[in-house]
């Protein structure tokens, strides 16, 4: 708010985000992709598997060689809980928060991600929830799911 | 390949300290000198030390050389540190053991340690979350009271386990920890404080989770030959099992089995040529109280899904099927992350020696100690037996 695109606002080893761009990271395209509001992976080219999170070297077979596939941006809950205290730098003010693993759906495939728009309370195992693209205030980016 | 034994230990006082690390450090080597009276510290040969976040937590690398001078000793053979979150400390009585069992090493003296409580809780809270996959899950706000918030859910959404059954943890290992004065929380606990204690990330409660404690523990370990010439009762180390699998939360299979801690039990109880019931007592990884509750079944003392029935039973406890966490546990000591897995074996050192208060004292030939890491990932496992 107010300061330049793409500068950090706290020390580098408080700050939990992942660098982004690509002078940084080799899939860089992940969080391009998800700034279009598109959640996506890498699937091996040479197996075939989708691999989560994105990777460079396929821990099946060794392969190099990635294709990036969009995922379904929806699931449903499989587990979730609310951080009522200790939260992190940066996160205080964010107390009470919900977290939770999302089932992506029709996929075998799990993603832990905060879950936004409702309390713990009103939340049960099953809930559908809908990805939600976080944009942080530095520019960068970050998925959560919303109820 | 020589046999290894523990022939000393040492603990200092756990809690919310008025001490630095290197002070933690040098408590517990004094009081390990003080139990092997008569050693002289030039024949210790190896130092290692376990201590998982001494970088983030006391701004403070190279944690080997800076024990081995609170200490006083000057190591010939080895000297290291290992890191392994909850199972640093478990880790470095490993690496002693192969260093002494393979003849490298003749007295090594194994230390875990951990300075949790800095001025600033939320800087805390933040290393805390960088033991997760910091960039994919910490920076949900992932830490261990979520992550087993999520695994008590499921445990029971599946099988029915209840919050009083996870409190009865909680009440059995504060009854140990009253009367160990080591204990972060020496004191009793009734179902109903612990049910009513403030929320920490439902449904666990402050006093379903083990605390944020400063803390040192240390053995001295020794060959067969060696050992009986140092003690009346060396401990010998008969089995070492330890399995692991992935790291991100969201690719486990499942959030309340634990195949790797199947696999690093059975393991070590084949080396050590024993089984679990021929144990006598257990020190298990009870970080939270449904852990305590799912270590039941994947011990093998009570059928998947049926751990909460287990402690409603009394059968973790002394004159149950197998006393379980008698100096306290993580619940009742409080869980400073290094020393967790080496005071673990100093408790049941410690009863086979009858060195600890009556009102905990089981004694016996047998104890297992298990130590667990991460989002209960990564399991290891000591067995232990009494020499005579
Ligand atoms: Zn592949």
């Amino acid at each position: 708010m107010g300061e330049e695109k793409g500068v950090r606002r706290v020390p580098y080893l408080l700050d939990f985000y992942p660098l982004q761009g690509e002078e940084h990271t080799r899939i860089h395209p992940f969080f391009t992709h998800l700034t279009e509001g598109r959640l996506t992976t890498t699937r091996c080219k040479a197996c075939g598997e989708v691999l989560w999170q994105p990777r460079v070297v396929c821990p099946h077979c060794n392969g190099e060689e990635m294709d990036w596939i969009d995922l379904p941006q929806e699931g449903e809950l499989h587990a979730f809980t609310s951080v009522t205290v200790g939260a992190p730098m940066g996160m205080e003010d964010d107390l009470p928060f919900v977290v939770g693993i999302v089932k992506l759906r029709g996929t075998g495939l799990k993603v832990l991600a905060r879950i936004d728009g409702a309390s713990y309370e009103d939340l049960s195992i099953g809930q559908a929830v809908r990805l939600k693209v976080q944009p942080l205030e530095d520019g960068r980016v970050w998925f959560r799911f919303q109820v | 390949m020589r046999k290894v034994a523990v022939v000393g230990t040492g603990l200092g006082k756990w809690g919310v300290r008025s001490a630095t690390l290197k002070e933690l450090a040098q408590e517990a080597g004094k009081a390990l000198f003080d139990d092997v009276e008569g050693l002289p510290r030039e024949e210790v040969d190896s130092l290692l030390v376990g201590c998982a976040l001494a970088e983030r937590l006391a701004f403070q690398s190279y944690v080997a050389p800076l024990v081995a001078e609170q200490l006083g000793i000057n190591p010939t053979r080895m000297l290291a540190r290992t890191e392994l979150a909850c199972v640093s400390g478990q880790s470095a009585l490993k690496m002693a053991y192969m260093a002494i069992a393979t003849g490298l090493s003749d007295i090594a003296l194994v230390m875990g340690l951990e300075k949790m409580n800095t001025p600033d809780m939320s800087e805390t809270q933040t290393s805390m979350a960088c033991v997760l996959d910091r960039e994919w899950e910490g920076v949900n706000g992932m830490t261990a009271p979520p992550y087993f918030a999520m695994v008590a859910q499921r445990h029971m959404h599946e099988y029915g386990t209840t919050q009083e059954q996870m409190a009865m943890v909680s009440v059995k290992n504060h009854r140990f920890s009253a009367t160990n004065p080591y204990a972060h929380f020496p004191k009793e606990v009734s179902m109903n404080r612990v049910l009513n204690s403030p929320s920490i990330s439902p449904p666990l409660n402050l006093l379903d989770c083990s605390g944020i404690t400063d803390g040192a523990a240390a053995v001295l370990l020794t060959h067969g030959d060696a050992a009986k010439e140092m003690t009346d009762t060396p401990v010998f180390i008969e089995g070492l099992g330890q399995a692991a699998t992935g790291n991100l939360t969201a690719n486990l299979p499942s959030l309340t089995s634990w195949p790797t801690m199947r696999r690093a039990v059975r393991d070590a109880l084949k080396m050590a040529g024993a089984t679990i019931h021929d144990m006598d007592l257990a020190e298990l990884h009870d970080c939270f109280t449904i852990s305590e509750i799912i270590e039941y079944e994947e011990l093998g003392l009570a059928e998947k899904g049926k751990g909460g029935r287990f402690i409603e039973e009394g059968q973790s406890d002394i004159g149950g099927k197998l006393p379980i966490n008698t100096r306290g546990g993580l619940l009742g000591c409080g869980h400073p992350l290094g020393a967790t897995g080496v005071a673990q074996v100093v408790e049941v050192v410690q009863q086979f020696k009858a060195q600890v208060p009556s009102q905990r004292y089981v004694g016996g030939e047998w104890g297992l100690c298990h130590n667990l890491s991460g989002n209960a990932n990564n399991h290891g496992v000591v067995v232990l037996r009494r020499g005579s």
